[in-house]
């Protein structure tokens, strides 16, 4: 969770704008995919930069929105994928439609479409599906990416427990454990589990677990950095992980219904490294390359004040990312009287301002976000202000009997910017007199720490954003104990939540969900949703980005 | 050798080096040092001139200035350096330069760190030579090993490869006499050439002076604090105390009867290697005046334990002239006293010589 | 002299092999777990397991350690797992000796992403060091020979400012304002000699290359200065100028040469220190050389990649050390290697 939170609190920033560039590069003027206004036009070069490298183009590799993203409008197609907008219904890509459940959500089988081909002109087949699918298990090489749903979910051996009798397409071990658990049959794949995944459709089209890929072109790790394309794009030379690349137009390009391909520039040159600022000088220097260059990272909020100056207003775009920052509570060690008055205490507006203000951040009133099934607001906020409310908190203290001032200390992984922000946060708690708040800043170390069981920390930041659109991606991999609290680490559940009622809600959901009960299964997320927020008084606060859109001509 | 011999100052038509009332001052923040200030004497060819004083009193100031090596410098020079009939002060930068090392040379006090110690013994001697004659490298080096062989280094076209570093003290000063008598040079300037050496070597190295001295007919100024030095090597003496000259005269003259009280401290303080091992070794007292701020009258007074015998502390008030004392008018002094040699020979010369004394 | 050689190169092979021990060691005491740090979210125990495997940090560190220095000796293939390597033979990576590991992050051995990296970061040295010698020594020398004058003040005063400056904030500068704002040089992207001939390759280095330099040459001014004037007293000088000898060489023969000997010793040292890559610089104008390799594995806890570049850098300066000793015999002949 460390890294992914860490790496991809920087990089979701792009998600929507480059689906949005790539999509509809050239002419389209209206904001966020809605609708064409100018004069769309091919050709040209598009330059993507970023200032770090992307780790993995193999598609069973990557886990960032972002690069997910950015592979699957130019070279990595799979079963299903998303819309450009804010649209979350899955669109039927090399499938010929969304997809059959069967067995309470225990089956999935999907249709390949014939016409599809790789980029030396052969067609995409269902073995192809089936054996990208199997790389997920020979874990000892392909690391990095979502195996961790495959791996648990399918119907093999030992996968429940975590360790699936099945060790993947190279060793092939366990080989036919595999074959009975996926198979295919003409053009049709079934993938058969251990245990119900009613929205396994949602999750092939928003990762890239299940994309197809070529036993002929596998050559393991050494394969990580290389591209097999079957979309509109494919990697001219070399992809060099420290500087990046050059994707030209794939002229075996199959068919594609998908409407999110519309691949206009020419060419798509990605240069890695550039410090972000340095990419956004260069934007707004607008010479050369820089008309038609986009940033993969986040304008730095140093740079704001230059929107509506040296930046036209037109010119940039902000658009949400499903990141949630939140700050948990050590509920072994904080009663929660004392965590529900630092939550109404808390200037959550402070916090924002800390970090950039509205450009950056804006107020959760949920860990899950407004976008997903399942969001309700929760109530602990309905009635404080942005700035927090030391009065109720007072009460609440007075009530509880506890003596104030209360010492609690709050932990983070240092940085610059974490640096502002547990000052707001450390500022909006003393100020009211209720709290002496000690910050305790850390390295690296911090994402560690806070995922031993026996850690002390009282008050910490983390990070969360959903896998896919559905709850079930976010309150289980939080705070469901069960899944969480073993093997010598809390996992995700740093605060050491513990709340059977709230697993018992988990598990309702799952159910109604499997017996396709949309309806039964946001309620029982609400529900449940409900109890560890409340209880634990969370504090969260959405991540927004902000990003230059790129000049004309691409 | 009688004092009628003596080349004295203002006999300078006929001397191969005539200095007058020479004065080398350096401006500095705190006010102007007169390092060197009126100092007059000359020498002919052949002889030795000794400047004796104690460090700081303006011997190699002088004696650099004769070289003309204060270019470049902030010092202000004035006074007159006639080197065989040529004012030295009045030659530019370069055409001193042509003299230098040619016309007049200089022997310095630590052979080691004056000889530089990354070009080996040869190339520096044979550098000189190229310097005032064009001449091949080969032809300057042959010259070289010739020269090394004069001053007595065994093996010396091996040696002329060497280091400066690899030869003893001895045998470096002797490269440096040889570097300094390469050119035949008129004049021949030795700063303290034995300092630095054993005494045994000393000798040796005192010797080889005098012997090339006689070789090659030149003048030569020995600048030392060691009367001993002086007594074997020189002619005339010249003793210096705060940049000017206190008593000048014949080598003999001085050593046996001098007139000065600060030549009575360096005599009692020079221990006697032949001499009685009881006889007291008298320090002079106190330090060596300040060039900045020089004391009032004769600048020795402060130290001197014989002001009380002139009146009206005109040791203090008054800056005694260089004239001649009770012994002629070839030994001059810098000295107010007006019996100095008896009370040399009654109070000095008792404490430090007492058998002297009883003979005499 | 061979003797000597052999000596020194085998004292600094045990001292390379004791710093990878260290190395080693302090990577596994350190607290941040690098493995769970690589696992990434949803990452179970089991998980866990396979990925220390993946990465090869599966084995205590001293065998590690034994593993790495082998595949120096004798050379290494990847993955680590033999049955893997048997069972799936076009994963395999041939690593020849000397091997210095493989970098799972840039799936690459270490020795091929420092062959690809070290060309960057020695054109910038070179380029630098270039810029920093002649500018150093010309302006040292110069403010010496006019010592107290206000050229000599001047020099003083700006080689003090430059000094001051941090790297990153005259690169950033030269980078935001010369480079994009005023659009004076082109921004700086590096291009190999193969690729853009002399010309190119210089053209895009000066900047960096004068960025790097700013701080060794302010350094190396005041040096030249204290050097310069220091032996400017020596008494072999006198001698030299009370042979006759004139002042230029004087200057130039007699002086420069005795101040300019521990320039050699700073140079090398320096130079060496600077051919392991020039972190800020290379982050600041993105180029990807050893120090920006260093960066970006300590980032992600890359154990090969950090190893490897430790070594490297290490060798150069054992190398560097020993080569300015000789370098100094053959200067010094006062100076005896033994």
């Amino acid at each position: 969770m460390a890294r992914i939170t860490k790496r991809a609190l920087a990089a979701t920033a792009g998600i929507v704008m480059l689906s949005t560039t790539l999509a509809a590069c050239g002419g389209d003027e209206g904001d966020n995919g809605d609708g064409p206004g100018g004069t769309a036009g091919k050709g040209g070069t598009l330059y993507v930069k970023a200032e770090d490298a992307i780790e993995h183009l193999d598609p069973h590799r990557t886990y960032i929105g972002l690069h997910i993203n950015m592979l699957a409008r130019t070279v990595t197609r799979g079963l299903l994928t998303q819309s450009t907008t804010d649209d979350p219904a899955p669109i039927p890509d090399i499938a010929t439609d969304t997809g059959t459940m069967a067995a309470g959500g225990k089956e999935w089988s999907f249709t390949i479409r014939d016409d599809v081909k790789w980029e030396d002109g052969e067609a995409v087949t269902c073995e192809d599906f089936r054996y990208g699918y199997s790389r997920n298990f020979a874990t000892d090489v392909i690391t990095g990416g979502p195996s961790f749903y495959p791996l648990s979910f399918t119907d093999i051996p030992g996968a429940a427990e975590g360790a699936p009798e099945y060790s993947g397409p190279y060793t092939e071990k366990g080989q036919d454990l595999y074959d009975k658990a996926v198979t295919c049959d003409g053009n049709t794949i079934t993938y058969r589990f251990n245990k119900s995944w009613p929205d396994f459709n949602l999750a092939v089209a928003a990762l890239h677990f299940a994309a197809p890929y070529r036993a002929d072109q596998d050559k393991g790790d050494k394969s990580n950095l290389e591209i097999f394309s079957n979309g509109p794009y494919k990697l001219e030379g070399e992809w060099d992980k420290e500087s990046g690349g050059t994707l030209v137009q794939n002229e075996n390009y199959g068919a594609d219904d998908t409407g999110t391909r519309k691949a206009l520039p020419d060419k798509i040159v990605f240069q890695l490294g550039d410090k972000a600022e340095t990419t956004y000088e260069e934007i707004i220097a607008d010479a050369g390359p820089a008309k038609t260059t986009i940033s993969f990272n986040r304008l730095p909020a140093s740079m704001f004040s230059q929107i509506g100056n040296e930046i036209p207003e037109d010119r940039y775009l902000n658009v949400a990312s499903p990141f949630i920052d939140y700050l948990w509570f050590n509920t072994e060690k904080l009663d929660p009287a004392l965590r529900q008055a630092l939550a109404v205490s808390t200037d959550r507006e402070a916090w924002i301002n800390a970090s950039g203000g509205e450009r950056s951040y804006k107020i959760a009133d949920s860990i899950i976000n407004p976008n997903v099934p399942g969001y309700a607001p929760n109530s602990v906020w309905k009635d404080v202000p942005p700035s927090g409310d030391a009065d109720q908190a007072k009460t609440i203290l007075e009530d509880a009997g506890i003596d104030t001032p209360v010492k609690v200390s709050l932990q983070y992984p240092q940085s610059e910017g974490a640096d502002k922000q547990a000052a707001a946060l450390q500022d909006s708690w003393n100020s009211s007199g209720l709290f002496e708040v000690e910050l305790k800043p850390e390295g690296d170390v911090y994402y560690t720490n806070i995922q031993k069981p026996d850690h002390d920390y009282e008050i910490g930041w983390a990070g969360w954003g959903a896998d896919w659109n559905s709850p079930s991606t976010v309150l289980p991999p939080l705070f469901d104990s069960r899944a969480n609290i073993q093997g010598g680490s809390l996992g995700q559940d740093y605060g050491k939540y513990r709340g059977d009622e709230f697993n018992k809600k988990l598990d309702e959901a799952s159910i109604a969900a499997g017996a396709g009960d949309d309806a039964a299964r946001d309620k029982a997320y609400q529900e449940g949703g409900h109890d560890p927020r409340q209880r634990r008084g969370l504090l969260p606060a959405r991540e927004r980005a902000v990003q230059l859109r790129l000049g004309l001509g691409c | 050798m009688t004092e009628f011999s003596l080349t004295k100052s203002g006999s300078g038509e006929d001397a191969f080096l005539s200095v007058r009332d020479l004065k080398v001052h350096f401006p500095t923040q705190d006010g102007i040092v007169k390092a060197t200030d009126g100092l007059s004497f000359s020498l002919e060819r052949g002889k030795t001139l000794g400047i004796v004083g104690e460090s700081g009193s303006g011997k190699s100031v002088s004696s650099s200035a004769i070289l003309g090596l204060h270019s470049g410098s902030n010092a202000k020079i004035s006074g007159e350096i006639i080197l065989d009939g040529e004012d030295l002060l009045s030659l530019s930068e370069e055409e001193m330069r042509q003299r230098r090392g040619k016309d007049v040379a200089m022997i310095f006090q630590d052979p080691l760190s004056a000889m530089h110690p990354y070009y080996t013994v040869g190339n520096q001697i044979a550098e000189a030579y190229r310097v005032h004659n064009d001449v091949t490298k080969a032809a300057a080096k042959a010259r070289a090993v010739e020269m090394l062989a004069r001053v007595g280094i065994p093996q010396p076209d091996r040696r002329v490869d060497d280091y400066p570093h690899q030869f003893s003290g001895g045998m470096r000063q002797r490269a440096m006499i040889a570097m300094g008598l390469i050119n035949d040079p008129g004049l021949l300037i030795a700063d303290e050439p034995t300092t630095a050496l054993d005494v045994t070597v000393q000798a040796q190295i005192l010797d080889l002076l005098q012997d090339l001295q006689r070789e090659f007919n030149s003048a030569v100024i020995i600048i030392t604090h060691d009367l001993g030095v002086v007594a074997e090597m020189a002619d005339d003496v010249l003793v210096m105390y705060a940049g000017r000259a206190v008593e000048y005269g014949p080598c003999k003259e001085i050593l046996t009867h001098p007139e000065m009280p600060y030549t009575w401290g360096l005599l009692s303080s020079v221990p006697e290697v032949t001499g009685d091992t009881d006889a007291p070794l008298i320090p002079i007292p106190g330090n060596p005046p300040s060039l900045l701020n020089p004391p009032s009258g004769c600048a020795f007074h402060p130290r001197c334990p014989h002001r009380d015998k002139v009146a009206d502390d005109l040791c203090k008030t008054e800056l005694p002239e260089l004239l001649p004392g009770g012994r002629g008018p070839g030994h001059t002094k810098r000295c107010h006293l007006a019996n100095p040699d008896e009370i040399y020979q009654t109070e000095v010369l008792a404490e430090i010589a007492p058998d002297l004394v009883k003979e005499s | 002299m061979l003797a000597y050689l052999v000596r020194r190169l085998f004292a600094g092979v045990i001292l390379l092999l004791v710093m990878t021990l260290v190395v080693f060691m302090l990577f596994f005491a350190s607290p941040v777990d690098p493995v769970q740090f690589s696992c990434g979210r949803n990452c179970s125990p089991e998980l866990k397991k396979q990925t220390e495997k993946a990465l090869g940090y599966d084995k205590p560190a001293v065998v590690q350690w034994k593993d790495f220095v082998q595949g120096i000796a004798v050379g290494r293939d990847y993955p680590d797992d033999p049955e893997l390597r048997a069972a799936a033979p076009e994963l395999v990576t041939e690593c020849n000796a000397p091997c210095f590991g493989y970098s799972t992050f840039n799936t690459k051995t270490v020795n091929e992403e420092i062959a690809e990296t070290f060309p960057i970061s020695l054109s910038l040295a070179i380029v630098a060091l270039i810029i920093w010698l002649t500018g150093g020594v010309l302006l040292g020398v110069t403010a010496a020979l006019t010592k107290g004058s206000i050229l000599d003040r001047g020099l003083v005063g700006a080689s003090l400012i430059l000094y001051a400056f941090p790297t990153f904030f005259i690169g950033l500068f030269a980078l935001k304002f010369i480079a994009i704002k005023w659009g004076l040089w082109d921004k700086p992207v590096y291009t190999p000699i193969a690729e853009g001939g002399i010309g190119e390759w210089l053209y895009h280095l000066l900047m960096p290359g004068a960025v790097l330099a700013a701080v060794f040459m302010a350094a190396y001014v005041r040096m030249t200065r204290a050097f310069v004037l220091e032996s400017m007293t020596e008494d072999y000088i006198r001698t030299a100028k009370a042979k006759g000898v004139r002042p230029r060489i004087v200057l130039f023969k007699h002086t420069m040469r005795a101040a300019l000997t521990p320039l050699v010793t700073m140079t090398g040292l320096d130079f060496a220190g600077l051919m392991g890559g020039a972190i800020i610089t290379e982050t600041v104008f993105n180029f990807n050389g050893l120090g920006k390799l260093a960066v970006d594995a300590n980032k992600v806890y890359d154990l090969p990649t950090i190893i490897g570049l430790v070594v490297l850098l290490a060798a150069f300066v054992i190398i560097a050390n020993i080569i300015v000793d000789v370098l100094y015999a053959v200067i010094d002949p006062r100076v005896r290697l033994g």
